[in-house]
């Protein structure tokens, strides 16, 4: 029987060579997941076909893990495994033929394309990805910030709402709204900076 | 003024950015007036760009631009799975139509939902009433993110198919299957109790009995199972229900955690979890058969004996390095009320190797169900020949139990001789004329060590009797020695014993 996914995760992560890479391999998966699902909807496939394309990507990602393991003159596996993450997907993404519509005999005009389009691609997919690392960091830090804390940068930054008005919502006082939603930010921005890919 | 002034300085700043908790200093008084603070902080907490991309990637108007309802609902189904965080109403009111009447949660197809009654990576399960047929319901939901993929979809409508055709009286059945809906779900059984890791929390280590019982009828319902070739892969306290009142024990949730493997290494979350039940095999991602199961079930009944899972870590990867490369804390150590014979069981359930374990669940339901008999009725019931075997290497009370058999054997024996001499002289008595004489000697002949008993046999003075007493003597005495001899022999052979079991290729953990 083929194992099930706790199983694969589980056999993957065993032969990291230490913790620290398999909290790293879960945190690129948690962040490339919706991303590369977003990108591909974008670019028009279906709900089944974006979840596919993002199976791939994760295959071929762990199967150059392999190959990592093998060698002896290893880096630090989370900026490794970020740098690759970032080229299959970019590389499966430009594959994906706008609007989900299959390639025909055309596949001159697509060849021509593909630079332009890649280029065009790897930009698109920086931003997503820098947006896309934030939103995961909102997540870990709304864990551990009180509400009223994350209310306070929610309001007063995502939403826009005027400082003043935002402290009556909430009930405390405009410094104390400052404050919040600046440590808010601070954190979102040290959780992020890990994510930095260093060439 | 003066104190004003010194407020205005980027350390004190820093130090408030820094600060661990969400209280309000002093400081914040300064901060709501003083402009230049308030600009000030902003920058050091992060720089405009930052700003603006937090702004950006977490604004809905943002995600309103490309994305459609579907893609919102996976995407928030995976943000849960990722936190692990319990699923919030919302999520919740999505997979069900609005109830029918105003004290339930909602409505998904013919049942009416009354609560929610457990979560996890797969889905949730909701304790539901089956309006036609009028009866309390179990209703467990598939995860929307894994509800999107229709491969994902097609593998729990197998899966819960193989599980609906296993009918035994030791596992939740399952009565119905809808995964033409557009949230694929399964009605169960609605078991009225708890869960075995509730219990296990709540009461630590189980007593003796109800280990044996419970472990030998979730392995009779496993063998249920295996008997259609389905393998569970998800044996743990979580999974095996006490229905209330009779305790009677049910295993639920079998091979659903194969319905997602189309679905496989991206949703982390998956296994909201740990993998303190897993198998070696399962843990280095091999192909499994029934024998990981029995691993499986080798931890529960660990856990049953100490109040907590074999193996553990803090992090999920510490727990799978466990598996596969130690061995457990031996149970008589957390444990001391437990049993040899039951430590040496898990052990063996718990070998590496899958050949090295129990072959089989009914193999180990028929062990466990003479281990039970043989705790509840000592003297009647032997214990399974295995567990015999392996009770000899270990040492002291196994050595003091052989010599007190050894001793009792002789003590009988003897008995046995005493009581044939008494008898002998009642009848004696009664009728003189004796038609076993040399035999009757005999018996008398041990007496006579005991002075009152010389006494007894003297008081006849038959010439004849006299005679054959001291034929007999020397006949009495070889037979003394005899006994000694048989006495020492079988001293001897318990103590080369160990020796034997040991030569024979048993299971490591019995040399420790």
């Amino acid at each position: 029987m083929p194992p099930s996914p706790p199983e694969t995760r589980a056999s993957l992560i065993l032969r990291l060579p230490n913790a620290a890479d398999a909290a790293a391999w879960d945190e690129v998966v948690a962040i490339y997941c919706p991303l590369v699902f977003r990108l591909a909807r974008r670019r028009g496939l279906q709900i089944a076909d974006a979840d596919d394309l993002v199976q791939d990507v994760f295959a071929a990602v762990a199967k150059q893990i392999e190959a990592w393991l093998e060698r002896t003159d290893r880096g630090r596996f989370r900026a490794w495994v970020l740098r690759i993450a970032r080229n299959i997907a970019v590389n499966r993404l430009s594959r994906m033929p706008l609007g989900g519509a299959a390639i025909g005999g055309d596949w001159v005009c697509d060849f021509v394309e593909t630079p332009v389009r890649q280029s065009e691609l790897s930009n698109q997919f920086d931003l997503e990805f820098q947006r896309e690392v934030f939103r995961w960091a909102a997540v870990q830090v709304r864990t551990v910030v009180s509400e009223s804390t994350w209310q306070a940068f929610q309001l007063t930054h995502v939403d826009e709402v005027p400082i003043a008005d935002a402290a009556g919502q909430l009930g405390i006082s405009i410094g104390a709204v400052y404050i919040a939603r600046n440590r808010v930010m601070k954190r979102l921005r040290e959780l992020a900076l890990q994510f930095e890919v260093h060439e | 003024m003066n104190n004003r002034k010194s407020k205005c300085n980027d350390q004190s700043l820093i130090d408030l950015l820094q600060a661990e908790d969400d209280g309000v200093p002093a400081v914040a008084e300064h901060l709501e007036h003083c402009q230049q603070c308030q600009a000030r902080m902003e920058v050091l907490a992060a720089d405009p760009q930052q700003w603006r991309i937090a702004r950006q990637s977490l604004s809905c108007n943002q995600l309103d631009a490309f994305d459609d309802d579907d893609f919102e609902r996976t995407w928030t189904a995976k943000q849960f799975h990722r936190t692990q965080s319990a699923w919030p109403e919302s999520v919740v009111k999505q997979l069900l139509s609005p109830p029918s009447h105003p004290e339930m949660l909602g409505r998904i197809g013919r049942y009416e939902v009354e609560r929610v009654i457990g979560s996890g990576g797969m889905g949730i399960v909701f304790k539901a009433f089956d309006t036609e047929l009028n009866r309390p319901v179990a209703v467990k939901v598939l995860a929307p993110y894994l509800a999107g993929s229709g491969a994902a979809r097609k593998r729990f409508a197998r899966e819960a198919r193989a599980a609906a055709a296993i009918v035994h009286e030791h596992v939740v059945p399952i009565h119905n299957v809808e995964t033409d809906s557009e949230t694929p779900f399964l009605v169960m059984h609605y078991v009225a109790g708890e869960s075995l890791q509730q219990r296990l929390d709540r009461e630590g280590p189980l007593e003796l009995c109800e280990i044996l019982r419970i472990g030998l009828q979730t392995a009779a319902g496993l063998a249920a199972a295996h008997a259609q070739g389905l393998v569970h892969r998800d044996v743990k306290p979580s999974n095996i229900l006490l229905e209330m009142g009779i305790e009677r024990t049910l295993l639920t949730d079998f091979g659903l955690a194969r319905a997602s493997d189309d679905a496989s290494l991206t949703h982390t979350g998956y296994h909201p979890g740990t993998p303190q039940y897993m198998s070696p095999e399962q843990a280095r991602g091999d192909s499994v058969d029934v024998r990981s199961d029995l691993f499986s079930l080798g931890s529960v009944l660990y856990a049953m004996c100490t109040g907590r899972a074999p193996f553990r870590a803090d992090t999920s990867y510490g727990i799978l390095r466990r598996i596969t490369d130690t061995e457990p804390r031996p149970i008589r150590e957390v444990n001391p009320a437990i049993p040899e014979w039951l430590e040496l069981l898990i052990a063996k359930l718990h070998s590496k190797s899958p050949d090295d374990r129990i072959g089989s669940a009914r193999e180990l339901h028929h062990v466990l169900e003479q281990c039970l008999a043989h705790v509840q009725q000592p003297l009647a019931v032997m214990l399974p020949e295995s567990l015999q075997q392996q009770d000899k290497s270990p040492p002291h009370t196994t050595k003091f139990a052989r010599r007190s058999v050894a001793t009792v054997c002789i003590g009988l024996l003897l008995l046995g001789v005493v009581g044939l001499a008494l008898f002998p002289r009642n009848n004696g008595n009664l009728s003189p004329d004796v038609t076993q004489p040399s035999e009757l000697s005999r018996h008398t002949g041990i007496m006579a060590n005991d002075p009152s008993s010389i006494q007894t046999t003297v008081e006849n003075p038959s010439a004849l009797r006299n005679q054959r007493w001291q034929a007999n003597q020397h006949e009495i005495t070889e037979l003394i020695g005899e006994a000694a001899s048989i006495q020492s022999l079988i001293e001897q052979e318990w103590t080369i014993m160990p020796d034997r079991t040991e030569s024979v290729p048993a299971p490591s953990q019995t040399s420790k």
